[in-house]
């Protein structure tokens, strides 16, 4: 059980990827291959530069050398305004915060990127959001404003605005960081869900409860991947088991 | 590892404070360094200074702009008042220096001193008689360097200078007692709108091919006669000069001067007793505050509107003090909750802040003071020019004195805005990061069928609109003081306006003075020959008497009217309808008001000795002859007449330049003028100055516009950095912010523009009703209604080419200065 049997190939590719800030080397020749239906944690000390590599390799920064290719197009020859579309169109974002715009109600917040890529008429953008939020569990709150939510809530709300536009990819970045253990779970529970039904998912995360649900483990540390483990897909079961594994994994990575 | 641990501040979910910026912490714990040395005032002192440079030298580009606008408002404060004190202070030196009379009598024909002066030796208020022989020289008799003065309406009348009393000045304000034999010294008046140089010849023809050639010698200050508006003018000449164009050529008039005890008390008076005399009248009579009103008002206008220019800057920079201030405390909302949280005194803190601002205000002030004094000789050069400098101390300290309440207003609008930080807890200010209370969206993006961008810049402008007040009082004052000068300038120059000015639809208007039993024969006699001439159409003489009448006081005064058919040309009559008899009166605003009267009230007026209660039947605008005017039918075979106007309407395709030229020709010594040309001399000045201001104010309110634009979308983006990263991240391209930025603004601009306009067109008609007010009543009967000019409106200019000027600059503005959306990075926001 290593990856995913249907639809193998790259959805993502980087090679040689450096990213320098400063004068300080924050990534350091990565190569890293992600393929469709992959469920990816992404693990290192602060500072390691995880949440750089989920910059650059989603184009919100911008490499110092190396080759990324999403989908086959390669990042670097494409201009702000084709990164952009890219984002809107092939990849979808979850973070610790959430950042949800907070003069939008819940159910805008999730439409925006849909009218903004504009794809399909708006009647039916709507229809498709309040699918997504009923099938995480927030339909009840499309009409409330975001300081009318619960943390968990919140990041549903965000989670549902990185399916809206029906992404190749769900790039994460702490999506459990600010949220209590209960509703981290709950969260991870739908995460798993979402890729057992076939969305490709990658997380950053310091977490490894979380880590221990997916299917394979990088282990940063001062930009450079020094380990990388394929655990297999989580089944539901065992995670006690997945846990105490990880966690000595990653000791021996020096963790 | 614990779950949910994280290293650094509690966030709540929707935080999306910038966070993790270097700065900031430092800052933090610089403070917490200096804790310890609290109780040492000397320390923290210092220590808020840093943190108030810190904060200048981060914020650069709002902070120049907020200096910046708080000069401009300090510097044209200053300058105004300057110019304002110097106007009162040159004037005044200008009356004193020339001992001017406190009344002037102009008087054409009969005269006999010894009756006067037995008059006078009767009167103990009069202090000193003078007077001072005029020899009027008809504009087709008179040329200027090879120019013919026949377009002018200035009556030029050559002068003895007086040596005594009522003297003519020097450049240098010293006396011209003496003018060389076959040279002339003409006003200053001259030098700037005739274009005169001295060593130019002045040459004086008459009948029998006479000509006279008088080189420029120099150029007088007039105390009574300087202005433009003033429309005769005196040049000086040697006696033996004068007497010889006198031989030839000339109408002969003389200036009876009067000097009074206590011309306070005594100046309405002595004008009543002497009209009742029955002593030389055939002409104006005027008083010292005449002068001087005459002398201030074109230059006093442009101080008022620059004041008011002033003090508009003040509420935007006003504005723009609390809206940067906002912005410094929600960025700097946590530090201030660490502050709180480690001890320090709300007062303290207030402190800080009160650095920073003050500091900036006090920069300002000293450098807008500094310009302010600088640009006054500029702004006074026309007054150092016609009046000579002012001297004195009030010179230096009036506008310190406007710098210092401009600070003064700016500094307690800070300490009012420094209670809010009271308010701040520690917790919640490190909690929640944000000051402003998240408020319910109001509108929905998914009911919207509007362009994204466009949709979200219209939700949020509804949403956050106090945020936006700051722009929006700038587009509505950026267009109203494009508008109101524009739409002035518009009105004056139209050629309904002569409406307002006592004259009906005519095209050519000829003006003859009475200067005996004569003229009432020319009158005729052009009447006669204008209606055979088949240029004209129509054909309406009025002869103007002076006659009697009171005032609401039961004061006697003396009132023009002008007699004859006044519905053959009628002007438009703000109340009532023309006179049709001699029992009926139509009398202008200004003199309606004075009269407290109203329409459909008797007046008394005597007419051949006789008082006679006659009929209000009508009140109209008139700006000439002081604004006090009537219209009769009344009988004009007495000594009452002054003077007599013809106006000529011609048949169509007759050229009005043309025919006036022709009429004057013919018609001498009456005066004709092209009504347009007639408006353009009798309002030259003021519309001149109209016209500048304008374009001054086109000027300044783009700029403002531009610069307000800059700073304020700088500071929304700041302001703004979380959400325009989390947009960025989740796809949204730059050009589509950029959109969204552009329509935030420009949703504010269209909304300004529409109020600036409105308040333009109502509260800017207003304004320019006052200043008519001020202009031909005086300061008194200020907001009483003797001026209701209705604006013309260039609809082109004022509500398609002036807004797309704005338009065209606040967008530019709008997208050189959100470039820096590109910086915005969910990677600053993300605790990493």
């Amino acid at each position: 059980m290593t990856t995913p049997t249907a639809a193998a190939t790259a959805v993502l590719d980087a090679r040689g990827l450096t990213k320098d800030f400063d004068g300080h080397t924050v990534l350091d020749d990565v190569d890293l291959q992600v393929r469709e239906g992959a469920f990816i944690a992404v693990m290192g000390p602060s500072g390691s530069g995880k949440s750089t590599l989920l910059y650059n390799i989603s184009g919100l920064d911008t490499m110092t050398a190396g080759d990324v290719r999403f989908a086959g197009e390669r990042l670097g020859s494409m201009s702000q305004k084709q990164l952009a579309r890219l984002r809107l169109t092939t990849m979808g974002f979850i973070f610790q915060h959430v950042y949800l715009l907070k003069n939008l109600n819940l159910l805008d917040n999730v439409v925006l990127p849909a009218y903004l890529a504009g794809l399909a008429p708006r009647g039916e953008l709507n229809e498709r959001a309040l699918t997504l939020m009923a099938r995480v569990g927030v339909v009840d709150l499309a009409d409330r404003d975001v300081t009318e939510a619960s943390g968990g809530q919140l990041q549903r709300i965000g989670i549902c605005r990185a399916l809206i536009n029906q992404p190749r990819i769900l790039l994460g970045d702490e999506p459990t960081g600010a949220l209590d253990s209960v509703a981290a779970a709950e969260i991870m529970d739908i995460l798993g869900q979402l890729n057992e039904e076939g969305t490709t998912i990658m997380l950053v995360t310091h977490d490894p409860s979380v880590a221990a649900r997916t299917s394979r483990v990088l282990y940063l540390i001062d930009g450079r991947i020094v380990g990388d483990r394929d655990q297999g897909r989580f089944l539901g079961t065992g995670l006690e088991q997945r846990h105490r594994d990880l966690t000595a994994w990653l000791l021996a990575q020096g963790a | 590892m614990r779950r949910n641990a994280h290293p650094k501040t509690v966030h709540t979910a929707d935080d999306r404070s910038v966070d993790g910026d270097g700065e900031v912490h430092s800052d933090v714990a610089g403070l917490q360094r200096a804790v310890p040395r609290r109780g040492r005032r000397a320390g923290r002192l210092r220590l808020y200074g840093r943190m108030a440079v810190n904060d200048v030298a981060r914020n650069r580009v709002i902070t120049a702009a907020l200096v910046v606008l708080m000069l401009l408002s300090v510097l044209l404060g200053a300058a105004s008042t300057g110019t304002l004190v110097r106007l009162v202070g040159a004037s005044s030196d200008l009356l004193a220096r020339a001992d001017a009379p406190h009344v002037a009598q102009l008087h054409a024909g009969e005269f006999d001193q010894d009756e006067l002066d037995r008059w006078v030796a009767g009167r103990p208020e009069v202090d000193h008689q003078q007077t001072m022989l005029l020899l009027g020289i008809d504009g087709a008799n008179l040329s200027f360097a090879g120019q013919p003065q026949t377009e002018s309406i200035q009556q030029n009348s050559l002068v003895v200078p007086s040596t005594e009393r009522d003297l003519l000045l020097d450049l240098d304000n010293r006396p011209i007692t003496q003018v060389e034999p076959g040279t002339i010294v003409p006003p200053v008046y001259h030098e700037r709108q005739s274009g005169l140089e001295v060593g130019d010849v002045v040459t004086i023809t008459g009948p029998d091919s006479y000509a006279k050639d008088l080189t420029v010698a120099g150029f007088a200050r007039d105390s009574i006669m300087n202005p433009a508006i003033a429309s005769s003018k005196r040049l000086a000449v040697a006696a033996e000069d004068l007497e010889q164009v006198r031989a030839h050529t000339g109408a002969e008039e003389r200036l009876l001067a009067f000097w009074l005890e206590d011309p306070a008390a005594q100046t309405a008076a002595f004008q009543k007793a002497y009209q009742d005399a029955g002593l030389p009248q055939a002409g104006p009579m005027v008083d010292a505050a005449t002068f001087r009103l005459l002398t201030m008002i074109g230059d006093g206008m442009v101080a008022a509107v620059v004041i008011l220019v002033a003090a508009l800057l003040l509420v935007v920079a006003v504005l723009c003090v609390r809206f940067s201030f906002l912005t410094a405390v929600e960025q700097d909302y946590r530090e201030i909750g660490v502050l709180k949280a480690i001890g320090v005194a709300p007062r303290d803190v207030r402190r800080i802040y009160l650095t920073k601002y003050a500091l900036l205000a006090g920069v300002a002030t000293l450098l807008g003071l500094g310009g302010g004094l600088a640009l006054t000789p500029l702004l006074t050069r026309n007054i150092a020019h016609y009046m000579g400098s002012a001297t004195g101390s009030w010179v230096w300290i009036a506008p310190v004195l406007a710098a210092v309440l401009i600070l003064a207003v700016l500094v307690l609008f800070l300490l009012v805005l420094l209670r809010r930080f009271d308010r701040i807890s520690a917790v919640t200010a490190l909690r929640a990061g944000a000051t402003s209370q998240p408020r319910r969206a109001r509108l929905r993006l998914h009911r919207s069928r509007l362009p994204v961008q466009f949709r979200l810049a219209a939700m949020d402008v509804v949403g956050r609109w106090p945020v936006y007040v700051l722009l929006f009082v700038v587009f509505a004052v950026s267009s109203f003081i494009m508008i109101v000068p524009v739409n002035s300038a518009t009105t004056a120059t139209a050629p309904g306006f002569v409406n307002y000015m006592g004259i009906g639809s005519v095209d050519v208007r000829i003006d003859l003075r009475h200067d005996g039993p004569t003229t009432m024969a020319d009158v005729d006699d052009i009447v006669d020959r204008l209606e055979s001439d088949p240029s004209a159409e129509v054909v309406a003489a009025t002869v103007t008497t002076r006659n009697d009448t009171v005032d609401r006081d039961g004061v006697a005064t003396s009132l023009y009217t002008a007699n004859g058919d006044h519905t053959l040309l009628p002007l438009t009559y703000a109340e009532g309808r023309a006179p049709t008899d001699g029992s009926e009166i139509a009398l202008s605003l200004l003199a309606l008001h004075e009269s407290g009267r109203e329409v459909g009230d008797r007046l008394p007026v005597t007419v051949d000795g006789e008082i006679v209660e006659l009929l209000i039947v009508g009140s109209y605008q008139d700006i000439t002859n002081g604004g006090r005017t009537a219209q009769s039918v009344l009988p004009t075979d007495g000594a009452e007449v002054v003077w007599s106007t013809i106006g000529v309407q011609l048949a169509t395709g007759t050229d009005a330049t043309t025919a006036a030229r022709d009429y004057g020709e013919r018609f001498a010594p009456a005066r004709a003028a092209a009504i347009g040309q007639w408006q353009n001399q009798t309002l030259g000045p003021v519309v001149d100055q109209l016209q500048v201001a304008a374009g001054v104010a086109v000027l300044v309110a783009l700029a403002l516009a531009v610069l307000m634009t800059a700073l304020f979308v700088r500071m929304l983006l700041a302001r703004d950095a979380g959400p325009i990263a989390i947009q960025r991240a989740i796809g949204t391209d730059d050009a589509g912010l950029r959109r969204q930025y552009l329509s935030r603004v420009l949703l504010v601009l269209v909304l300004g523009v529409v109020v600036g306009t409105t308040a333009a067109n109502n509260l800017g008609e207003a304004m320019f009703n006052l200043m008519f007010e001020a202009m031909f009543g005086g300061f008194d009967v200020l907001f009483q209604g003797t001026s209701q000019i209705d604006f013309v409106v260039d609809p082109l200019l004022a509500y398609l080419l002036l807004p797309l000027a704005l338009l065209v600059a606040v967008a530019t503005a709008t997208v050189a200065s959100s470039r820096s959306i590109a910086t915005a990075s969910i990677a600053s926001l993300t605790t990493e």
